[in-house]
Formats: C-alpha cells, structure tokens, sequence
C-alpha cells in the first residue's frame, strides 16, 4: 500500500512543472529577427520573462547549407538584446544567406535556442541613403544623392557594385511648413533637379531608395532643407540691366543733343521778322503775334477825324514813312492791322500826346498801332509832325502797328521811319505831313499809319463802343454810327494803312470822282482811315468807311464834294473784295 | 591559303552563331515578369522558411554550384530546375492556409508559362545538354531525396528566392515595375 502511495507522490511530483534543475528550465528568447541595412546587419531578440541580472544570451551563426551553427564570440555572454553580425555576415550578398539562433543562458541553466524564422538574405536588407546635397541654381533645386558608404563593408564593395542596376529613388517634397508631398515618381539617377517655378521659401526634401529588380524595402532619409530667396543679381538680370542702361544712355545723349540744335535754330531776336515787306522799314512790330491779329478800328477815332484832314493833303502823306513805292505789297500784308496789344501802354502814351493834337489823332499817338492813316488837320503842319512823330515814338511801346508812318514830304523821314527798328510808331513822324506834299508829286510811299483815339474820344461816340465786338471780324464792318459827324465816321474805324497811291493824290486834290478811288482801294489791303480809330481791336472794321473815304481823300474840299456815301460804297466793295 | 582562310571564316561564323544562341535562349524569358513571383514569394516567405527545420542543410546546393553553370547550359539546367519545381515540389507540398496557397499556386501558374516560353524557343534554336547541366541537375534531385518528402518540399519553396535570383542573373530580364 504505501510504496505505491510513494511511487504515486513522486510522479506527481515529477510531473509537477518547475525549474528544471538540468538547465533547460530556462524560457528561450520569444523572437529572434535580423534586422540589417547595408552592411550592418544586427540581431534582435526579444527578452525573456522574468528575466533576472544573471541572464545572458547566446548566439550562432549559420549559413545556411554549408556550415554547422558557430558561436559568435562577441555576442557571447551579453546582456544586450542585439548583437552587430555584420563582421560575419560580409559575404551575404553572394551567398544563399544566414541562419542565427538565440538562446538566454542562466549561471545553471540555458533555454532552448531560438532561431530567427527566415533565411537571413539579401532580400531583409533595408535600402538606406547616406546623404543628400542641395544646391541651388537658377531656381532649380540640383540634388546630388550619396549612397551609404559604411565602414564595414570590404574593399572594393560599394553600394553600386552590388546593386548594379535598376536603382531607384523616391523624392518627397514640403515647403515649410507644410506637409510632405510625394512624387510618386522614382528618380532612376542619383542626381536630381526639382523646378520650383520662382517659389521663395524653404524647402525640405527626403529620398527613399529602391531596387526596381528586388523587393527590398526602402527607408526615408533625413531630410534637408534648403532655403530659396528671390535673386536678383542673376545673369540675365544684369545683362538686362546693363542693356537698358546702355539704351536709357543713348536715348539721353539723343535728346540732349536734338534740345541743342533745336535751340540753336531759334533765330535771335535782331533777326526776328514779321513779314518781308517794305513796310518793314516804317514799321516795327515788337511783337510778332500781332501781324496777324487783326484789330478793329476804332470808331471814335474815325469820327474824330476833323473833317479838315480830310482835305489835307495827309492823304498823300499818308503814305507811309516807309517810302517805299510799292503799292502793291499792300495788300499783301496783314500788317494791315493795327492792333495795340497793349492799351494799357497806349494809353500811357497817350497821355504824353502833345496838346497840339488836340484831334483824335494826336490822342490816339498812343495807341498808334494800328496801320491805318490817321487824318488831321493839325498832322499837316510840321509842327505837328514832330509831335507825330515823338509821339509816335513814344508809342513805339504800345504800337503794333505795322510801321506805317506818315510820310513827310521829305524823304528823309521816309529813312527815318525805315531804319528804325522799333516800327510800331516810327511811321508816322514820317506819314504825317501830308500837306507839305504836294499829292500829285508825291510817290506812293506805303501806309499812313493810322493812330488811334483814345478811350475818351470813343466815348464821344456810341459807335466807337461798338467797335470792341467786331475786333473778331476780319471782314470789313460797318459802323452803323454816322451820324457823330457828319461823313466823318470811317476814319475812326479804319485801322491799317491807306495805301498812297498817285492816283489817289491826284483824285484827292482834284476832286476824282469816285471811280478813281475804286482802283486803289481795291489794291489797299490796309485802311489809313481815321486819324484816332482804335486800332487795337485789329479789325477791319470799315465803319460806314465814309471817315475813311473822307480821310483819304486829301482836300477836304474833295471829300466835302464827295457824297459820303457815294464814296464808302466803292471803297467797301473794294474792301470786300480785298478781304 | 584559301583553306586556311575558309576555316578561319567558319569558325567565326560559328562562333557567332553559338554567342547568339546563347544571347537568344536569354531573350526567351524577357517577357517574363520576374518582380511579380518574387513579389509573390517574399509575402509568403517568412510563414515557409519557417517551417525548415534544417537550416544545414540545402537542395539547390547554394549559388556557388549554380554560379559554376556556363552560360550554354543555362538553357538546359533552367529546363531542368522547371521541371523539378513544377513536377515534384509543388505537387508534394501540401499547404493549408488558403493565403499562402494562393501565392504559391500563383508562383507556380508563372513557372508553367516559363516552361512553355522556353520550349518554343527550344523549337527555334537547340537547348542541348551537357553532361555538366545534367550533373548539376542530379545532385539537386538528389538532395531532394534525402530529406522527407515534407521536408523537402517545404525546404524547396523556402529556396525558392535563390532560383529566381539565379534566373535574373543568368536571362536577361528586364526589370518591371
């Protein structure tokens, strides 16, 4: 009974489960696993349970079909839970591959051997990159991929000697700081360029290598960063640069050079003249602008005219100074108009006229621009002449005229008239003595330049006021205002120059009939009508032009004996026609 | 002379011919999509190599007798190494997990086709043996025999990734994606 008892407790007891006391007791690592990168290749394992700080591990080596299992001596004894095989495991990229196998070793005991599920080939090793270098240039990102270069690896053996062909690389991209993007595309070169299409920023990239033979796995490198910024000092940006300096240069020196000659072209002011005509000589337009201005006559001026003037033999002397024996350059001429650009001046001048002339004409020395005939009684005497003429010189200021002068019998004032340069007055020293002359002697010497009134005599008569808005009209207008004087209205209105011509002279003194007035006054271009017209509004304005037909004519005999009317008619188509 | 010159041509000429027989037997398998098997083979790899219970011990004699084959009698030892899997290690091996037995049917519908892409290239050019592929091929059947059938066809499939590198190094393959 009781041996079988015994025998009964000790199998339970054998069977009971504990240590066992012969060393396999001891639980063997759960896993062992290779994991390897090129040429490094290390063995993990995982620990085993209640491990103490005895334990340590064991290892062996295999290669598979050839060797038997050899014990690594550097992984002998270590309480670490890997272990570097790369020094026995150089040949695994010619060779069928390797088995290891694990076991944890107690100072009594040791476990089973673990050993590692697969074959240890080439086919675990996990493809890394060693380096890659950025560059920039000419917003391209060049990348340059090293492949690892261990230290372990023999002599002679590189990445690219085992790995001959098909080697691949993935790219990943992120600006920063975004998130990763992927090309999905592989890079069949180690170098590399990415167009970032003038993006500025940082930007970060990361490779993963591949066989395009093989299923190894691939591992993402660190990544590099590279920062762009925005150039401009690129090449092509300073030949641009240089270009357009170059052509802004040129440009530069062009204009400068066009300014130059174009001020050169500009005549001097001696130089300067209005119209080549003979008036040129009597009269002197300080400003050129108003050749062509045409300034209405003034009104006042025609009805000022004292009715003696007309008799005067002003008319011949109305010629003016210029004493040049061209009728016909008369009406060529827009000189013609005598306009006071400045009646301000005028009426200064004005003041400075002599008492003498108590007639319009002598009042409106000042405003003497115009180039018609002023005609006066007073004009007549030398005397007045003088005055005339110092007037008129005093005028030259103001006066715009056309330089038509009254013409003095002597020639020399004709001369006078003609050298002076500053003609807007000078005529009539020259144009004013009419009477000395004898009309039918007397050789057409130009215009008898017409003074003008004053404000003051203009407002003697409504017409004159009348006169401003027909400054615009170039055609000959007409005053409606006769009735101030009696026949003498034109005069005050005409303005520009009476053309003295023989004929007239003869016609004046004898009385002519009309008709012969006609043919001059066609060739007139200018009226020397009324001694005091205003002449600044430039306009031909043949007020009723009786003044100016009794101006012209030289005897006030003539003019009386002439129907005031009979005589502006004729003289008003001429003028018409004229214009 | 003119013999002497005759020869010397022939002999060229043949030796041409047999550099592009040989270059052609490599061409017969280009068109084969050898990145799918290996594909195929490294998913399953692990749960087979890890049933090998002798890791001392190989069928395919390891590279260094595969690497020793000549370039001429790539042809015959490729046939032969075909007919080997297709024949005998596939048909011994039993697997009962449906995912890994998809695989492997799979790696063996591609080595079929390689079997028929060779022949008809053996129809066009002679894939003769030599006596070197014929040894070569023996030991490997050899080898075979030596283990348990079990064994033995576990320890094939498991060596399945040195054949097909041996195939890559030996036809030119172009690599697919």
């Amino acid at each position: 009974m009781l041996p079988r008892l015994a025998v009964l407790l000790a199998a339970l007891l054998s069977l009971r489960p504990g240590s066992n006391a012969h060393g396999t007791e001891l639980p063997s690592p759960p896993s062992v696993w290779f994991e390897a990168e090129f040429f490094h290749h290390i063995l993990h394992w995982t620990p085993i349970p209640n491990q103490s700080e005895s334990t340590f591990y064991e290892v062996e080596l295999l290669r598979y079909g050839i060797e038997h299992w050899r014990p690594i001596p550097t992984c002998r004894q270590t309480l670490m839970l890997s272990c570097d095989l790369t020094a026995v495991t150089l040949d695994l990229y010619h060779s069928n591959g390797y088995r290891a196998r694990v076991r944890a070793v107690n100072s009594t005991q040791h476990s089973n051997w673990t050993i590692t599920n697969t074959r240890f080939s080439v086919d675990e090793v996990t493809l890394t990159v060693g380096s890659v270098k950025l560059e920039i240039h000419n917003d391209l990102i060049l990348g340059k991929i090293q492949p690892p270069r261990p230290k372990m690896a023999p002599a002679g053996v590189t990445y690219e000697s085992i790995f001959s062909h098909f080697r691949e690389y993935e790219i990943a991209i992120r600006k920063v700081p975004g998130n990763f993007t992927f090309t999905h595309e592989k890079i069949k070169h180690e170098n590399f360029s990415i167009q970032t299409s003038g993006e500025v920023g940082e930007f970060c990239i990361k490779v993963k290598p591949s066989i395009g033979s093989r299923t190894n796995k691939g591992m993402w490198s660190k990544e590099e960063c590279i920062s762009l910024t925005r150039q401009y000092l690129t090449v092509t940006n300073i030949i641009i640069l240089f270009a357009f300096v170059l052509l802004s240069g040129a440009l530069a020196c062009r204009l400068a050079l066009q300014l130059y000659v174009q001020r050169r072209r500009k005549l001097p002011s001696v130089l300067l003249f209005t119209k080549p005509s003979p008036f040129i000589l009597g009269s002197q337009r300080p400003y050129p602008e108003t050749q062509d201005t045409i300034h209405p006559l003034d009104e006042e001026a025609f009805l000022k005219v004292s009715p003696e003037l007309r008799n005067l033999d002003l008319h011949g002397s109305t010629d003016s100074g210029f004493g040049s024996n061209k009728p016909s350059l008369q009406t060529e001429e827009p000189q013609f108009l005598l306009s006071d650009p400045h009646p301000q001046a005028n009426r200064m001048l004005a003041s400075g006229e002599p008492p003498e002339l108590g007639d319009s004409c002598g009042n409106d020395s000042s405003n003497s621009t115009d180039s018609g005939i002023c005609l006066q009684e007073r004009s007549l005497s030398p005397g007045t002449q003088h005055t005339w003429e110092q007037q008129v010189g005093s005028d030259s200021r103001g006066q715009d005229d056309s330089g038509i002068g009254l013409v003095q019998n002597s020639e020399g004032q004709a001369g006078d008239t003609q050298g002076g340069p500053a003609l807007g007055h000078d005529s009539p020293p020259e144009t004013e003595v009419p009477g000395e002359e004898d009309p039918a002697a007397v050789a057409f010497r130009g215009y008898l330049r017409q003074t003008r009134c004053t404000e003051e005599k203009a407002t003697k008569t409504g017409c004159l006021e009348e006169e401003s808005p027909l400054t615009d009209g170039l055609g000959p207008k007409f005053r409606a205002c006769l009735d101030d004087e009696d026949g003498w209205h034109p005069p005050a209105l005409a303005k520009g120059y009476l053309k003295q011509d023989p004929l007239e002279m003869t016609l004046a003194s004898s009385g002519a009939p009309i008709g012969q007035w006609n043919q001059p006054t066609e060739e007139w271009s200018l009226l020397a009508l009324s001694s005091c017209g205003d002449l600044g509004t430039s306009d031909w304005s043949f007020a009723h032009n009786l003044a100016s037909l009794g101006c012209l004519a030289a005897p006030g005999g003539l003019l009386g004996s002439l129907n005031s009317d009979l005589v502006t008619l004729p003289l008003i188509s001429s003028l018409h026609s004229n214009e | 002379m003119k013999f002497q010159c005759v020869s010397l041509w022939l002999l060229g000429i043949m030796l041409i011919l047999c550099f592009v027989d040989s270059r052609s037997l490599r061409k017969c398998l280009i068109s084969t999509d050898m990145h799918h098997i290996e594909e195929s083979f490294q998913e399953i790899k692990r749960a087979i190599q890890a049933k090998d219970t002798f890791p001392n011990v190989t069928i395919l004699s390891t590279l260094e007798t595969l690497q020793s084959i000549k370039p001429l009698d790539v042809c015959c030892v490729t046939k032969n190494l075909l007919a080997f899997y297709v024949d005998r290690v596939f048909k011994d091996h039993q697997e009962p997990h449906p995912q890994i037995l998809r695989k492997i049917s799979s790696i063996a519908n591609s080595f079929l086709y390689m079997q028929k892409t060779l022949r008809q290239c053996q129809e066009q050019r002679q894939c003769h043996c030599r006596q070197e592929a014929t040894n070569v091929t023996r030991v490997i059947h050899d080898n075979y025999d030596q283990l348990e059938v079990r064994s033995a066809a576990i320890k094939s499939l498991g060596e399945l990734d040195v054949f097909l590198a041996w195939i890559d190094k030996n036809h030119e393959v172009t690599s697919s994606a």
